[in-house]
């Protein structure tokens, strides 16, 4: 077994209610070393054309890194992947999801997790330490998340178990439905709530008690201390401390909101929006917590990732915090996902798309004073609305797009990589090779990220094939390149203690 | 004489006091080879880490059978003598705080040592709920606020 890694993949027949384990290869987990990369090879071995996102075999898979469930700064995301129902004809798509949920799967003993099959009747998977028991859900199903948690964790008498469900917008199959875990931490814009729900899958409940083994313990933290003080101390994520200063994160696509602000309508959403946050919430390993709960008079509630008031705030005209986190709470408990609903809200108010809506819908709703209310109410009337066919928009793209890959494959969070660029790419090279004993070389980096990048972009049947001239140009001349050339100039890695 | 301070209200149950604590003690990251362990009631947000307190009358130490918790005069910690230990986990029944944990390969208990004076879990922690300070510094409004948090998780639970 090669250290940092479990070698081993679960699968799940829900159909057939059966879950066995395989061996992945050492040689696959050499070459992606992440779960980005794992999930794509398993589609790509697995099906030549897409299926319908509705069939049995669609699967759903989850996947993390070698880094995952350790103490690598901002290693606590998950690799997820399906046939995704966004678009009309089956795509594959994939996404990533932060918090908990992959270092509890890795401590259950497996890398990937591999769902198929549809359940006759509602039902939960109960993963304990690598045992795997398929448990009625009948009495969950139509249940608010925060019920759905904590009920699963009150039966199994344990409040340290991950859950990881859908509400009752991925019950109702809504296309916009995420699955959530903690209450704070989604998987989103891939329809994965709906999936959930066409597999009748309630939710999922991981407890894992298998540590992760290193090869290098002694180098492996020195360097996460290291690591942890250089992106504590860093200006980006001092400023994102800040008070007030919350709409750091999720703005990515202010520039393309055709919306001009009204002066200072941005201070005031943002100041109404920080007087009912305290407290913050982390991922796995995480030293910038961006999570913050949320205070209802005077009683905390369950808490919300920074990444998304803004999409709920004044990307769709919201400019009272109040009724930024009143979305956000509706979001929370039914399982829908903020950015695709925000663009689809955005849509609908700006008349572009009508949705569900009939035209004396959009009339009524315009009688609406308070803008606030008005989306809440055309967002209760989507969720109730169910399967409905909607043009969703496909996902901002990132501006270094290299580096998202960079931070996705080794299942790293892509917000201290890529926007707040906390983190270097020989500090990634270094961790790997602590964790797992690689001596990876950049070389080795940019054929990986250029070989995920092939194998889904055939997954995804786009026209980029092993000798397009443009991807060679692009890994010849590639940002990966400038920046570890630049970081070579800058002398940036930042220790190289003795292997142990 | 140092003391681990905890202001449970600041913890965000990121978790990295327990991968710190056991890949210093064991080699490997794991909750489950962990001394301190972040509890978590997620849908009001609140994250308490228990770890033990070292106390000065600590019951552990008055009901293990084998004389085997034990404390470290340097350090004033608290920690269990693996060779006297048989396992028996009347210590985690004593504590007020149920802080010993089974050492999952050896069946032994085992708790905080302090790590030797400088507490790794203290200085991985950059939310600010753990640190290592003077005794007589951990202030009466701490204190309170602990209490009050402890309060409310048990109200509202």
């Amino acid at each position: 077994m090669i250290k940092g890694w479990t070698g081993k993949r679960l699968r799940i027949d829900l159909s057939l209610k059966k879950a066995w384990s395989e061996d992945i290869p050492p040689a696959d987990l050499r070459q992606w070393f992440g779960g980005r990369g794992l999930n794509a090879s398993f589609f790509s071995q697995h099906f030549t054309s897409p299926v319908s996102a509705d069939s049995p075999e669609n699967p759903i898979a989850f996947a993390v890194g070698p880094l995952t469930g350790t103490l690598a700064p901002c290693s606590g995301w998950t690799s997820i992947a399906s046939f995704s129902p966004l678009s009309d004809s089956p795509v594959y798509g994939f996404t990533r999801m932060p918090g908990h949920f992959g270092a509890s799967l890795k401590a259950a003993g497996f890398d990937q997790c591999i769902i198929q099959g549809k359940a006759e009747r509602p039902v939960t998977l109960w993963i304990d330490d690598g045992e795997v028991k398929f448990e009625k859900a009948d009495h969950l199903w139509g249940k608010e998340t925060t019920e759905t948690t904590v009920t699963l964790q009150e039966e199994k008498g344990d409040r340290s178990i991950e859950v990881l469900c859908i509400g009752p917008a991925g019950e109702g199959q809504v296309p916009l439905a995420n699955v959530i875990h903690r209450l704070s931490w989604t998987g989103d814009r891939l329809g994965l709530g709906y999936l959930f729900g066409v597999k009748q899958l309630k939710a999922i409940a991981i407890r894992g008690k298998k540590p992760v083994t290193l090869q290098y313990p002694k180098k492996f933290l020195d360097l996460c201390l290291s690591l942890k003080n250089q992106i504590h101390e860093g200006q980006k994520r001092r400023k994102l401390k800040a008070e007030g200063d919350s709409s750091l994160l999720g703005r990515e696509e202010r520039s393309s909101a055709h919306r001009r602000l009204p002066p200072g309508s941005e201070k005031q959403w943002a100041t109404s929006l920080w007087a009912n946050l305290s407290g913050s919430e982390g991922c796995s390993s995480c030293p910038v917590h961006c999570g913050r709960s949320v205070q209802d008079r005077g009683n905390s509630l369950a808490g919300i990732h920074l990444d998304k008031p803004w999409y709920l705030g004044p990307q769709i005209g919201v400019y009272s915090g109040e009724w930024t986190l009143k979305l956000h709470r509706f979001c929370q408990a039914q399982g829908l996902d903020p950015f695709l609903t925000a663009s689809l809200l955005g849509r609908i108010l700006e008349g572009v798309e009508t949705g569900t809506f009939s035209e004396e819908d959009l009339r009524q709703m315009d009688e609406i004073e308070d803008h606030g209310e008005k989306v809440l109410t055309l967002l209760r009337r989507i969720t109730s609305g169910g399967k409905k066919e909607f043009h969703l928009p496909a996902p901002p793209t990132s501006d270094n797009e290299d580096l998202d890959i960079l931070a996705d494959i080794v299942s790293f969070c892509m917000i201290v990589v890529n926007r707040l660029n906390l983190m270097t790419i020989s500090n990634i090279i270094d961790l790997i090779n602590g964790a797992t004993g690689y001596a990876l070389t950049n070389k080795d980096l940019q054929v990986t990220i250029s070989n995920i990048r092939q194998m889904e972009s055939r997954l995804q049947n786009k026209t980029l094939h092993w000798n397009d001239q443009t991807s060679l140009l692009r890994q010849e001349k590639g940002q990966i390149s400038q920046i570890l050339k630049k970081e070579e100039r800058d002398h940036v890695s930042i220790s190289n203690p003795t292997a142990s | 004489m140092s003391a681990i301070s905890i202001i449970p209200e600041r913890c965000t149950g990121c978790q990295s006091c327990e991968m710190a604590c056991s890949l210093s003690h064991e080699g490997a990251c794991g909750s489950s080879l962990s001394r301190i362990r972040a509890k978590k009631w997620e849908e009001i947000s609140v994250f308490i880490p228990t770890v033990c307190q070292h106390c000065e009358k600590p019951p552990c130490m008055e009901i293990c059978p084998t004389g085997a918790r034990k404390r470290i005069p340097e350090t004033h910690a608290v920690v269990t003598d693996e060779k006297r230990c048989v396992g028996c986990k009347s210590c985690i029944y004593a504590c007020p705080y149920g802080a010993p944990v089974i050492h999952p390969s050896t069946k032994r208990t085992m708790t905080c040592d302090l790590c030797k004076g400088s507490p790794l879990c203290t200085q991985v922690c950059t939310a600010g709920a753990l640190s290592y300070i003077p005794e007589g510094d951990s202030s009466m409004e701490r204190k309170r606020a602990f209490g009050q948090t402890l309060f409310h998780a048990m109200r509202t639970r």
